[in-house]
């Protein structure tokens, strides 16, 4: 069979699997992005306990494989009776691991918009949650969004780990099509392909949002993203 | 669990080849790398344009895609160098971005200054820029060290008996105590990762010249 | 000139090695047991103590390398290694890119459920999860005759069988697909699973080699089952690793995969 007779006929199971590569990616990031917000403002406002115990977390999250946690997850977790299904799993182990690493950004991102501004806001009278609302949030949630987007393409590429605990995402799916046609250089190489085009898509389309959000003066957060 | 002490070997087996796989990584994404960044900065025209869209192909495609794409090769490649080739190809996509940045930082005065001075375009590169875009560098490509050490742990599904194929192998035999062992190799690779960022920050210090700044990120 | 004469001898030494004895590598997925498994870096199994057995009788000399079993069809055809010796049933689709010896062995696919369990042979395959071994015939079966035909399952491919049958353990799945011999076991081992039913396969296992045999292979392979047959080698081995099971004469006929 033609390397394109192939492609051809193994696309359709692929791109069934890219959906869920993309539903992985979506909500662990999503999961992530609050549970990082909670990270960051434990870390910087939540008292020493509660600081201590988040710069833990992130720490640790941040120096170890996500393969690693995922295996604790998936493999580990059942000895105290949580029984995840492979996808939970993944999802689980995906938003643990964003969630530290975006805790981060944002951290970084708070503490680099100038503590005068906060008074200032205070000092006009507004509440606090009008100043985190109105002051802070749209100024980090600015400053943040360039390592943000990076973060949403590693975890696309990071959701290919799934498939080691047996969730049909895509790699997955050209593995089991590669086990009955023995095919498996073609069928990873269209799978690479794939991740190419949806890796570029993504980035662009992030890259337009950063250019549209852009405030003039407004500088880009000193934290260094994980490399995406 | 009579040959406990059996298991501290095989760690520590699996540790020393982790950080060979790491070594290879490096010094491959390293050369690769840098060799991809001064390409397209200082290279003509259109073999930039062939160096850019090799570093965003290399850093589009995941890590495991990558390795499983070498590993399949029709070629009979032992699996240290498979995940050495694979990795590093990765690796060199991120290092030809640390070197690219840190390269065009070093401001184009100083090389305008140094050939008239009457160095060659060589030694321009040797004496003024390199040496300054390593110190550059350094910070970003710490973290793309302690990455590439969290990375290698996907190594064990081409058979290398690193430190994950190691807790794999134990669980395997001993029917379980899997949230112990997957534990203990988190923090394996937790201390690892600090000790290759420890070691790394004080190289920055050491190196470190008064005056020259960050990156432009 | 010392240079020069290190190196000849070397040569000589090298040449002298290859003439003596052939070596060739036998892949194997070392999880498959009573077939073929590891125990302290050393391979052990049937399979592994057959292949040992026919190379001393055929004179030549053999290497096992483990490899995950979804790749072990690629890799020899690709050349990667020469010989499949690990409980390997003899496929259509197999047979277009390897060649088989004859057949030294006979199975069916059996049906694993928790030992607690209420399912039945036809229960266990209805609105459940059920796991196999990727690149198994028990998960194409699963493939072909359930998901192919719309029955409601949903299948699990695991790297291993050991894995499927733990995450049927803790209650990940209701099921699983497996060789017979294997399912047994399972079972003996003392495992929290118990047979419902029997998949009627009629598949042969055989050993496999690079399409076209390029060594010669196949006849040696198939001249050393008979003389381990005929020497009595054959029933010792049957009886050690398959207590209670009857010996029958090998080779066997073989069946058409494509038929």
């Amino acid at each position: 069979m033609s390397l394109f007779s192939l492609w051809w006929e193994a696309l359709p199971s692929l791109l069934v699997g890219l959906l869920e590569a993309l539903k992985l990616t979506v909500f662990s990031v999503g999961l992530g992005f609050l549970l990082g917000w909670i990270l960051a403002f434990l870390r910087m406002y939540g008292g020493t306990v509660a600081a201590r115990v988040s710069g833990a977390y992130i720490e640790f999250v941040r120096g170890t494989p996500l393969l690693v946690q995922l295996f604790i997850v998936y493999y580990g977790l059942p000895e105290l009776g949580l029984v995840f299904s492979p996808f939970a799993a993944a999802l689980t182990a995906m938003a643990l691991n964003t969630a530290a690493y975006q805790a981060e950004y944002f951290r970084a991102a708070l503490s680099s918009i100038s503590q005068g501004q906060v008074l200032a806001a205070l000092a006009l009278g507004l509440s606090r949650f009008q100043m985190l609302r109105d002051v802070l949030f749209p100024q980090a949630l600015r400053l943040v969004l360039p390592a943000w987007s990076n973060e949403v393409v590693y975890m696309l590429k990071s959701s290919s780990l799934a498939f080691i605990v047996g969730v049909m995402e895509i790699t997955g799916r050209a593995n089991l099509l590669a086990a009955r046609r023995f095919r498996y250089f073609e069928l990873y190489l269209l799978v690479a392909v794939l991740y190419l085009i949806v890796v570029f898509g993504a980035s662009s389309a992030l890259a337009a949002v950063e250019r549209r959000l852009r405030l003039p003066g407004l500088g880009t957060e000193p934290a260094r993203p994980r490399m995406a | 669990m009579g040959d406990l002490l059996g298991e501290w070997f095989g760690f520590l087996h699996g540790v020393g080849v982790t950080l060979q796989v790491v070594a290879g990584v490096m010094a491959f994404g390293f050369l690769f790398g840098l060799g991809l960044a001064l390409t397209q900065v200082y290279g003509p025209r259109l073999l930039a344009l062939v160096a850019t869209s090799l570093e965003r192909t290399l850093r589009g495609i995941p890590v495991i895609v990558l390795l499983l794409v070498v590993y399949y090769l029709p070629w009979d490649l032992p699996p240290l160098l498979v995940a050495i080739a694979a990795l590093g190809l990765c690796s060199s996509g991120y290092q030809s971005q640390i070197f690219h940045t840190a390269l065009r930082s070093v401001r184009p005065g100083q090389v305008e200054a140094g050939r008239a001075l009457g160095l060659t375009d060589r030694q321009v590169l040797v004496h003024i820029v390199l040496p300054q875009a390593f110190r550059l560098a350094i910070a970003s490509w710490a973290n793309e060290f302690s990455a590439q050490i969290k990375e290698t742990s996907l190594v064990y599904i081409v058979g290398v008996a690193e430190i994950l194929r190691h807790a794999r192998r134990i669980i395997a035999y001993t029917f379980g105590n899997s949230l112990v062992i997957y534990g203990f190799t988190a923090l394996i690779y937790f201390a690892l990762t600090r000790a290759g960022n420890a070691f790394l920050r004080r190289l920055e210090r050491r190196l470190a010249i008064p005056g020259l700044g960050k990156p432009l990120a | 000139m010392r240079l020069v004469q290190i190196v000849l001898g070397f040569l000589a030494v090298m040449a002298f090695g290859l003439a003596a004895e052939e070596v060739f590598v036998v892949g194997l997925d070392a999880a498959f047991p009573p077939f073929t498994w590891v125990e302290q870096g050393e391979y052990k199994g049937f399979d592994v103590e057959v292949m040992r057995k026919i190379a001393e009788l055929q004179g030549f000399r053999v290497e096992f390398r483990d490899l995950p079993w979804a790749t072990i069809i690629t890799a020899l055809a690709q050349g990667k290694i020469d010989i499949i010796a690990s409980g390997l049933s003899v496929t259509c689709e197999r047979a277009q890119v390897v060649d088989y010896s004859l057949p030294y062995w006979e199975v069916d696919q059996a049906i694993l459920v928790r030992q607690d369990s209420e399912l039945n042979a036809i229960t266990a395959f209805l609105g459940t999860v059920v796991g196999a071994q990727a690149g198994t015939t028990g998960y194409m079966w699963l493939e072909d005759n359930l998901v192919a035909k719309g029955v409601p399952v949903e299948l699990r491919a695991y790297e291993t069988y050991d894995m499927a049958v733990r995450d049927l353990e803790i209650g990940r799945i209701a099921a699983v697909l497996c060789d017979t011999d294997t399912a047994l076991g399972f079972v003996n081992a003392g495992r929290n699973v118990k047979i419902v039913g029997i998949v009627k396969t009629g598949e042969q296992y055989a050993y496999a080699v690079t399409k076209g045999d390029p060594y010669g292979l196949l006849p040696r392979l198939n001249e050393g089952l008979r003389k381990l047959y005929e020497l009595g080698i054959w029933a010792e081995l049957v009886a050690k690793y398959f207590p209670g099971r009857a010996v029958e004469p090998v080779p066997l006929v073989p069946n058409d995969p494509c038929r």
